[in-house]
Parts: C-alpha cells; sequence; structure tokens
C-alpha cells in the first residue's frame, strides 16, 4: 500500500518533471522559430491582423537584401579574428597573473588583486570613449587590433584563474622546485597543465562575451567591413528601421556560425561555463 | 640560511612582479584611467569636444535635483527586483528539474542554454517583434491587446522578461553543476528518514547549493544593476515610455552621446559604481547568515 | 580658493589631453584618403565620385566608409575630441555649428577663385555656415520633404490623389474617407521635426527660431496653432498614435500597406522603390498640402536641408583634401551624385540627373513635384545650440502625445528649453 502510493507519487512527480521542461524548452525555442518564420514573411504579411503562423507564401527575397545589405563574409572574419586574440589574450595574461596572485608571495599582493576585483564592478560603458581616444590618438581605430583591445586583459580571467590555482595543492609547486625547477618552469611545465578545464571554461567564457560585445565594435570601427556580426547587426537595424522580415534574415545569417560551433561542441560550452561559477 | 632564504623570497617575488604586470598595466590603462577620468569629470563642467572647466559637486547637486535621475535610479532597482529573484528562482527549478533522472538531459540542457550563444541584438530584435503591440505574435497567442512596450507599466516587465529568458540557461548551468556535487547518500539517508521531497529540497539541496547560489546571485545582481545593452535595444529613443524605463546606465548613455553632457554623465557612472560596491558589500555581509560553506 | 581652482581645471585639461601631444600631424601626406558617409544608399555615389576622382589624379585614392546615423556622431565627436577626424565627412545642419564654431572644420569659403558658388541656391549655401558666416564645407546636396500616398487605397476609398491645391483640410478628409473605406490608415502624423511638424508650422507663417536665432518661436499664435493641429492629428482614428511609431516606422506602415499617407524626404525614395519592389506602381509623391488660412505667408512651405563635405580644421593647408573638396563641388562631380537617384545635387542644374535616376523603374515616379517644391523652400532649422535642446524639445513632445502634459503647457516649456538653451550658449 504504502509502496503503491509511493510509487504513485514518483510518476507524478516525473510526468510534472517532463511537463515543465518541455513547456519550458517550448519558450526557449520559440523565439528562434519565430525569427525564421518571420524572415520567410513578405514585409506585407509580416504586419498582418491577426498575425499568419506559417508563410502564406514563402519570401526568400529578405535573405537577398540582408546578404547586400552586409559584408556578411567580412563580418565572420572579423568576428573571428576578434575572439580568437581576445581568447588568447584571456588565457596568457590571465593565467600568469592567476597563478603569481594564488602562489607566490610578494610585496603589493592585496593591493593589486584588489584592483582587479573592483575592475569587475564597473560598468563597461565608461570605458568607451576614453580607450576610443587613445587608439584615435596612435591611428589604430578601424582595425583588428582596436576590436581587440579592451580584452587585451581579462580581470575576470585572473580572477577565475587564481581560483583554480588555489585549488590545487601548494606541495606540487614546491616539490618541482626543489626538483631544480625555476619559478617560471615550476609555472609553465607543473602548474600551467593543471588547469586545463579552467582554461578551457574561460576560453567558452571569453568567445560567448567577445561575440556578444556591441558598443564598441560599433564605435571604434564604423567601417562597414570592419564590423563585427553584432555591431553588424545594429547597423541593420539603422537602415531597415522595422521591417523585421530582413532585421530577422540578418540576425539568422549573424548567428548561425556561433550555433553550429554550439551544437558541435555543445557539451564542452555548457561544462566550460558551469565551472565558471567556481566553488 | 637565512640569507638565502631571503634571496629565494626576492626571486619569488620578482617573477611574481613580472607575471602580474602585464594584467596590472592593462587594467591600469584601459580600465583605471578611463576610471580616473570619468571621477575627474564628474567634477567638471564638459563643453563641447573635450574642452572641460573644474565645477566642484555641482553636477552631484543637478544630479540629485533631477527627477529622471531618481526615477532611472528606482527603475535600475526595479530591474533588478523583477529579473535576479524571479531568475535564478526559475533557473534553480530548471537546474532541479535536469538534475532529476530525465531521458534527453543534454538535450534540454543545450535548449535551456541557447540564448547564451546569440547575439544580444538578435535578441532584442525577435522578442521587440513579438512584442509589437499591433502585429506582435504574443498579443495573438494570449488573445490580449496590450502595448507591451510603449505602456509605461508593461515596458520594464517586457524588458525584465527578455533578461530572465536570456540568462536562465546560464544560471541553471551554474545551479546545476552545483547540485551534481551534491553526495547522493545525503538523500538516501533523509529518505530513511522519512523525510520528503519538499523537507529535502530545504534541508539538504539549499545549504549544499547555497555557495553557488550566492555566487550567482552575485553576478546577476552586477549585471543587472549595470544593464543597458537590452533597454537600448528594445526601447527607441522615440518611444514616450523612456522616463519609466530608462536604467542608471541608458541615462548616462543618453546624457553622454546625446545630449554631450560627459561631466553630468559622469556623475550618473560613479552613483551607479557606489550603488553596485553598496549593494555587493551588504550581499558579502549577508552571506554569513545563508551561506553554508561546511560542507 | 581660485587658486586651487584654476591648478584643478589645468590638471583636468592636462589629464584629457594627455597624449595628444604624442601626435601632432593630422592630415596626412599621402594620397590614402578616408571618406565618412552615414547613409548606405549613397555608397554607391561617393564610390563613383571617388573612383571618378582617382581616375583623374592616380595618385589619391578614397576610401569610402558608412555607419549608421547614431553611431556616426558618436563617433564622430570621439574622433573629434582625440583630434582624429576623416579627412573627409559628410556634415549635417543639426551639427554643423557646434562643429564649425568649436574650430573643428576647415574652413572652404575661399577654395575657389570662380564663381562656382553662384551655382548654389542661398539655401544650399546657408546650410554650409558656421555662426560666423563663413562656409565649412561644400555643398553636397538639396533635399526637401514630400508627401508620398498610396494610389489603391485612394482609388478603393473613391479619393481623387493629392495635387496643388490641397490644404490641410483635404488631407484630413482623404484620411477619414480612407480610413472609413478601407479600414486603413489615412496621414500618419508622428513626433518628427524635419518630416513632421516643421512643414505644418512654416506653412501656417509661424516659426520654430526667430530670423537672428535668438528667440524661440513656440509663443506664436501661427506656430502654435500648426502645433495645436498636427499633434491633434492623432486623436482621430485614422492616424495611429505616438505608441504605433514607437513601434512601427511610418514607413515601414506604407511599404506594408498599413497606412495611406506619410511625409518623406527625397533622400529615401529611390532606396524605397529599390527595396519594395511590389510596391512600385502603387505608391506616388506628390506635394506637401498648404495651410488654408496662414496667418502670413502664402501657406506653402517644405523644409529643405542640404549637406555637405567637410574636412579638418587640420587641413586647412593640405593641398590633397583641399583639392578633392573643391573637385567635389564642381558640377562635373555634382552631376555624378545626382545621376545615382539617392539625393539631388546642390549644383543648379543637376535636378534632371536626379529626375532621370528613376527612369530605371518601369512605374515613372512623380519626382518632378519635389523639385517644384523647391521654389517656396524653407532652410532647415538650425543654430549652434541645437544639439543642446534637440533631445529635450523631443521629450517634451513626447509628453505632450502620451497626454502627461496640454499641448499648451507642453509647448511653453518647448520655448522656454530653447530660450533658455540660446542664453546659455550665448553665456559662453
Amino acid at each position: 500500500m504504502r509502496t503503491g502510493s509511493m510509487q504513485g507519487s514518483r510518476r507524478l512527480f516525473t510526468v510534472l518533471t517532463y511537463f515543465f521542461l518541455i513547456a519550458g524548452s517550448v519558450l526557449m525555442v520559440f523565439p528562434f522559430l519565430w525569427m525564421i518564420l518571420t524572415s520567410l514573411k513578405s514585409l506585407g504579411e509580416s504586419m498582418q491582423i491577426p498575425p499568419t503562423f506559417f508563410p502564406a507564401v514563402y519570401y526568400f527575397n529578405n535573405f537577398k537584401d540582408a546578404l547586400t545589405s552586409l559584408p556578411f563574409g567580412a563580418l565572420y572574419i572579423n568576428t573571428g579574428i576578434m575572439v580568437f586574440f581576445r581568447v588568447i589574450c584571456a588565457i596568457v595574461f590571465s593565467s600568469m597573473a592567476g597563478y603569481a596572485f594564488a602562489k607566490l608571495r610578494f610585496k603589493g599582493k592585496n593591493v593589486l588583486f584588489t584592483l582587479v576585483l573592483i575592475q569587475m564592478m564597473m560598468p563597461s560603458q565608461i570605458f568607451v570613449i576614453p580607450q576610443y581616444e587613445m587608439l584615435a590618438k596612435v591611428g589604430l581605430t578601424e582595425s583588428h587590433f582596436a576590436l581587440i583591445f579592451p580584452g587585451l586583459v581579462s580581470a575576470f580571467g585572473t580572477f577565475f584563474l587564481r581560483q583554480a590555482y588555489m585549488g590545487i595543492p601548494s606541495e606540487i609547486g614546491e616539490a618541482a622546485y626543489l626538483d631544480g625547477c625555476n619559478q617560471w618552469q615550476t609555472f609553465y611545465k607543473v602548474m600551467l597543465p593543471l588547469t586545463g578545464t579552467s582554461i578551457a571554461a574561460l576560453t567558452i567564457f571569453t568567445a560567448v562575451f567577445a561575440y556578444a560585445d556591441l558598443m564598441w565594435p560599433l564605435v571604434v570601427n564604423t567601417d562597414i567591413n570592419m564590423m563585427t556580426l553584432s555591431s553588424g547587426l545594429a547597423t541593420l537595424k539603422g537602415q531597415f528601421m522595422t521591417n523585421y522580415p530582413v532585421l530577422m534574415a540578418g540576425s539568422l545569417f549573424a548567428m548561425v556560425p556561433m550555433l553550429i560551433l554550439y551544437l558541435i561542441f555543445q557539451r564542452q560550452f555548457i561544462e566550460g561555463i558551469a565551472l565558471t561559477g567556481g566553488k | 640560511m637565512s640569507k638565502q632564504k631571503t634571496m629565494v623570497a626576492k626571486q619569488e617575488q620578482r617573477w611574481a612582479w613580472l607575471m602580474v604586470a602585464p594584467t596590472i598595466i592593462g587594467l591600469l590603462v584601459l580600465n583605471y584611467y578611463p576610471l580616473i577620468q570619468t571621477f575627474l569629470l564628474s567634477f567638471s563642467k564638459t563643453k563641447t569636444f573635450g574642452a572641460v572647466e573644474f565645477n566642484g559637486i555641482q553636477n552631484y547637486i543637478d544630479m540629485f535635483q533631477m527627477p529622471e535621475f531618481w526615477k532611472a535610479t528606482w527603475n535600475t532597482i526595479l530591474f533588478c527586483i523583477l529579473t535576479v529573484p524571479v531568475g535564478i528562482a526559475l533557473a534553480l527549478l530548471v537546474a532541479i528539474l535536469l538534475n532529476a533522472k530525465v531521458r534527453f538531459k543534454g538535450g534540454f540542457r543545450a535548449i535551456y542554454f541557447l540564448p547564451m550563444v546569440c547575439a544580444p541584438a538578435a535578441i532584442a530584435m525577435v522578442w521587440r517583434w513579438m512584442f509589437n503591440g499591433e502585429y506582435g505574435i504574443i498579443n495573438s497567442i494570449l488573445g490580449v491587446n496590450i502595448n507591451w512596450l510603449t505602456n509605461p507599466s508593461t515596458a520594464i516587465l517586457a524588458c525584465a522578461i527578455v533578461a530572465i529568458w536570456s540568462s536562465i540557461g546560464y544560471d541553471a548551468v551554474l545551479l546545476l553543476s552545483g547540485l551534481q556535487n551534491i553526495s547522493k547518500s545525503y538523500y538516501e539517508a533523509a529518505h530513511l528518514d522519512g523525510a520528503g521531497p519538499i523537507r529535502q529540497f530545504f534541508s539538504i539541496t539549499l545549504p549544499m547549493i547555497s555557495p553557488t547560489l550566492f555566487v550567482t546571485l552575485i553576478m546577476r545582481m552586477m549585471a543587472s544593476l549595470k544593464v543597458y545593452d537590452l533597454i537600448y535595444m528594445m526601447i527607441d529613443q522615440s518611444n514616450p515610455v523612456i522616463p519609466n524605463v530608462q536604467s542608471l546606465m541608458y541615462l548616462f548613455y543618453r546624457e553622454a552621446f546625446v545630449a554631450g553632457n560627459k561631466g553630468f554623465a559622469s556623475a550618473i557612472v560613479i552613483w551607479t559604481i557606489l550603488l553596485i560596491g553598496i549593494v555587493t558589500v551588504v550581499q558579502f555581509i549577508g552571506q554569513k547568515k545563508w551561506v553554508n560553506y561546511d560542507v | 580658493m581660485k587658486n586651487v581652482k584654476r591648478t584643478l581645471t589645468a590638471l583636468l585639461a592636462a589629464g584629457m589631453t594627455l597624449s595628444l601631444a604624442a601626435c601632432g600631424g593630422g592630415g596626412k601626406a599621402d594620397g590614402n584618403l578616408t571618406m565618412q558617409i552615414w547613409d548606405n544608399s549613397q555608397r554607391d555615389a561617393m564610390q563613383a565620385l571617388a573612383d571618378a576622382y582617382h581616375e583623374k589624379n592616380p595618385d589619391v585614392t578614397i576610401e569610402v566608409q558608412v555607419t549608421s546615423w547614431d553611431e556616426y556622431w558618436t563617433k564622430l565627436e570621439a574622433a573629434a575630441g582625440a583630434g582624429n577626424l576623416p579627412d573627409v565627412f559628410w556634415m549635417h545642419t543639426n551639427y554643423i555649428l557646434t562643429y564649425a564654431d568649436n574650430g573643428m572644420l576647415a574652413d572652404v569659403t575661399d577654395i575657389y577663385d570662380d564663381d562656382t558658388y553662384s551655382h548654389y541656391s542661398e539655401v544650399s549655401i546657408a546650410n554650409t555656415m558656421g555662426s560666423d558666416g563663413r562656409m565649412y564645407g561644400i555643398p553636397k546636396d538639396k533635399d526637401i520633404v514630400c508627401l508620398v500616398y498610396n494610389k489603391e487605397m485612394f482609388d478603393a476609398a473613391g479619393v481623387s490623389y493629392p495635387d496643388d491645391t490641397w490644404t490641410w483640410d483635404d488631407l484630413t478628409a482623404a484620411s477619414a474617407q480612407i480610413y472609413e473605406k478601407t479600414g486603413k490608415y489615412g496621414y500618419m502624423a508622428y513626433a518628427d521635426d524635419q518630416l513632421g511638424y516643421w512643414n505644418f508650422v512654416y506653412q501656417n507663417g509661424g516659426y520654430i527660431l526667430n530670423d537672428d536665432k535668438t528667440a524661440a518661436g513656440f509663443d506664436q499664435p501661427a506656430t502654435i496653432e500648426a502645433m495645436e493641429f498636427y499633434i491633434g492629428l492623432q486623436d482621430n482614428d485614422w492616424c495611429p498614435d505616438q505608441k504605433y511609431f514607437a513601434e512601427t516606422a511610418p514607413g515601414n506602415a506604407f511599404f506594408s500597406e498599413q497606412g495611406a499617407m506619410f511625409l518623406e524626404g527625397t533622400w529615401n525614395l529611390l532606396s524605397e522603390m529599390k527595396n519594395y519592389p511590389d510596391m512600385q506602381g502603387k505608391w506616388d509623391v506628390a506635394v506637401l498640402p498648404k495651410a488654408p488660412n496662414p496667418v502670413s505667408g502664402d501657406g506653402r512651405a517644405t523644409i529643405s536641408n542640404g549637406l555637405c563635405y567637410s574636412t579638418s580644421a587640420k587641413n586647412q593647408d593640405n593641398a590633397i583634401v583641399m583639392d578633392f573638396l573643391k573637385w567635389l563641388g564642381t558640377e562635373e562631380a555634382q552631376q555624378i551624385h545626382s545621376s545615382y537617384g539617392a539625393a539631388i545635387s546642390g549644383y543648379e542644374g543637376c535636378e534632371d540627373e536626379w529626375v532621370a535616376a528613376f527612369d530605371q523603374f518601369d512605374y515613372k515616379l512623380n519626382v518632378q513635384a519635389c523639385i517644384d517644391m523647391f521654389d517656396y523652400s524653407v532652410q532647415s532649422v538650425n543654430d549652434a545650440t541645437r544639439p543642446v535642446w534637440k533631445s529635450k524639445v523631443t521629450d517634451e513632445l513626447l509628453k505632450i502625445y502620451s497626454g502627461e502634459l496640454t499641448v499648451t503647457d507642453g509647448l511653453a516649456s518647448i520655448n522656454n528649453i530653447i530660450n533658455t538653451a540660446i542664453a546659455d550658449g550665448a553665456a559662453g
């Protein structure tokens, strides 16, 4: 009797679990579906009352309009370059600093680490104009370097990798040191390889946020061939106003490469991000 | 011996400085120099093209007397209240459901995480379109006629919904990893003691996951208090609802870049940073009461 | 105390311009120039100009860069502050006084030693001037505002098409009729200055700023009457309200056949023909309706704006840039520009090239109507403090539309905002 009711309530729980998960999934996927459906409608049809769900006539001109308005090839390449170098910089510099903050004794450590922490509280909009002025003075706007510039160092990466090094017992480093490794070799040959998963996590975290960065690329690179996917989309909006079918077509073009990468490396993506939550 | 020790310590120190140097120099140039500039600007009257004139705390006096400023502060806090508790509660629910024995766990997880890999500009566009008062699919499905984005009482709610939708997967993934670290043996023991699922949640799950919950909370709070992109892309400058929805950083943007009032805008930023600082400190003090680090 | 203040100011200024000294020279000596513009639909025309000049001067290559409107000005201001303005860039009347009066732009008044400038209208020349009456740009184009209408809706409602006999009363009567017969919106009047109420104010004999730009005109009976009429249009069922326009641009509403009329600038007509091929033949353009009982004047007016090509004050002595600018103002260059159809060249006599650009379509748009309106066009409203009051005025206007302010209070407040800005500007 008792087990029967237990089983019943367990079954109810299972049903409820699936119900909520599926309902939630529908809510998560619907905007993407609507994006696709809208991109296939003519402007006239998209503004019908009540809205049609599936396009009455499949209209592919929106994709043509989006393609002729934005050089997507260049945007893909620029975005790729920006993401790649921001990731490399974040890994190299943050690994070094994170290791020093976690494992080495030096004067000023607390003050300097506080600088790292405080940076994470600042709204990034305040950096835009001063950073722009720095680049403008050396004539480096409208360049790939300009896209990478704000991501040369990463406070979050430093904080995150420090946590990773804190989790590694100091004895490992000390043993290496006794074996005759100098400080650099201890770091580079012994400790660094132990943070592989954290570096993978940082890679994904940095990539996702670089890809989403909007205001900086808009201000620093105004030539349409030097834009990123995000800033290109904003430009498209300036041009087509509220012509949603074209905007949706452009959005799809902008999202596809990241979506494909995501579908291939889905597990790594999610597990990497999970790590950034720390312990 | 002691001499050698100091030698070693000195050498260690030199290496440490060398290793933190790129990051620290980068932060000083990229972030702290702008911060100091902003701080100084907040005490000056700016004219066009960078000419400045020291004017004491006048910007702050003006700011505190400006109704839009207080409204923006309230909007920011309201946005935070709307998004953070609901967002994290929903994310926790999703994480718990995903932690149960379900099929297609990976598939579900991937779906909830989907918004993270999409350009925010694209997300804002499609939601704006769905929320459209005249031709939007949301009104059509719900069978209502709400001007979501142009009605003062719903515009901020609509923005909050998009914010929650965008972040729920990220938060759920963080929380899920916390949940997976909880040993099954706790639940088995509780089960033997006759504790139901609700009691298990409050006596095991919640305390055990509290450190992860705390990290998620802090991250989400900071992001909400700094919100700008999303509202900027959802609400146009020509939308009459702006005063009811603009956040502090949106007000900053409008003052600095539209009205060309950088000194005044800088005062708004300093205020925002203070606000974030205060909230963060309160959080860190408050955590001692509920975050459980012993397990 | 005064010393402290002075020291702090100096310190601040030093901080701001920290690395300015490191890079003194602005203009490039080599032949690679950049040209910054904000309208993608004019990219081809600008590229054609760049190519034509390159052909004559093989040493000089001009790269055209396009940015969207909002970012253009954010960027240009930052660039000006950093002393890094592009070699050649478009200047708009909204901003020219700010840039010119602050010494950012090169003076091009004496660039010609012949009578080239006499081929430009007074309005065109005025649109390039700083407050000191010198010219800070080579006139690029001139535009006016016209009425765009949907022929099918007029036919369906049995209303005759707009023509030069139309008054405001015809506009509202036709709108009501169309709404009643077809359920579509009539004239879509939204909160815009250049493409909205400015036209109505000047038609009615009112003004936004007085002639010597020392006071706002929102306390003038003619201005108030026109504003009341224009804002009141949204009270009709046949006109969408401002909430609608915040979500749907009037042009998109028009080209998705939701409404029968709206005011459009001539610079958009060609791209609208191209972007909405299915709509070709269904719409046309007409002159603006006139005020039925103007307080003064004949009731006719349309806002005419004009852009110009400018360069940084640092390039005042840069022969390469100056020669390119000089060429841009010649008849040859202006004809090339006009023939691309996006904008009407400022050079008088190039209108035909612009009209001819529309021959590429099967349906002949009545663009000649636009040219006819130049006879009574009014220079776009502008003063040195406009960047200060522009967004504030819009905010007040939106408050009127949302009912937060009455029209009377709102207009009084707008008048006050502008006058305060002018007074502050004069005080330095």
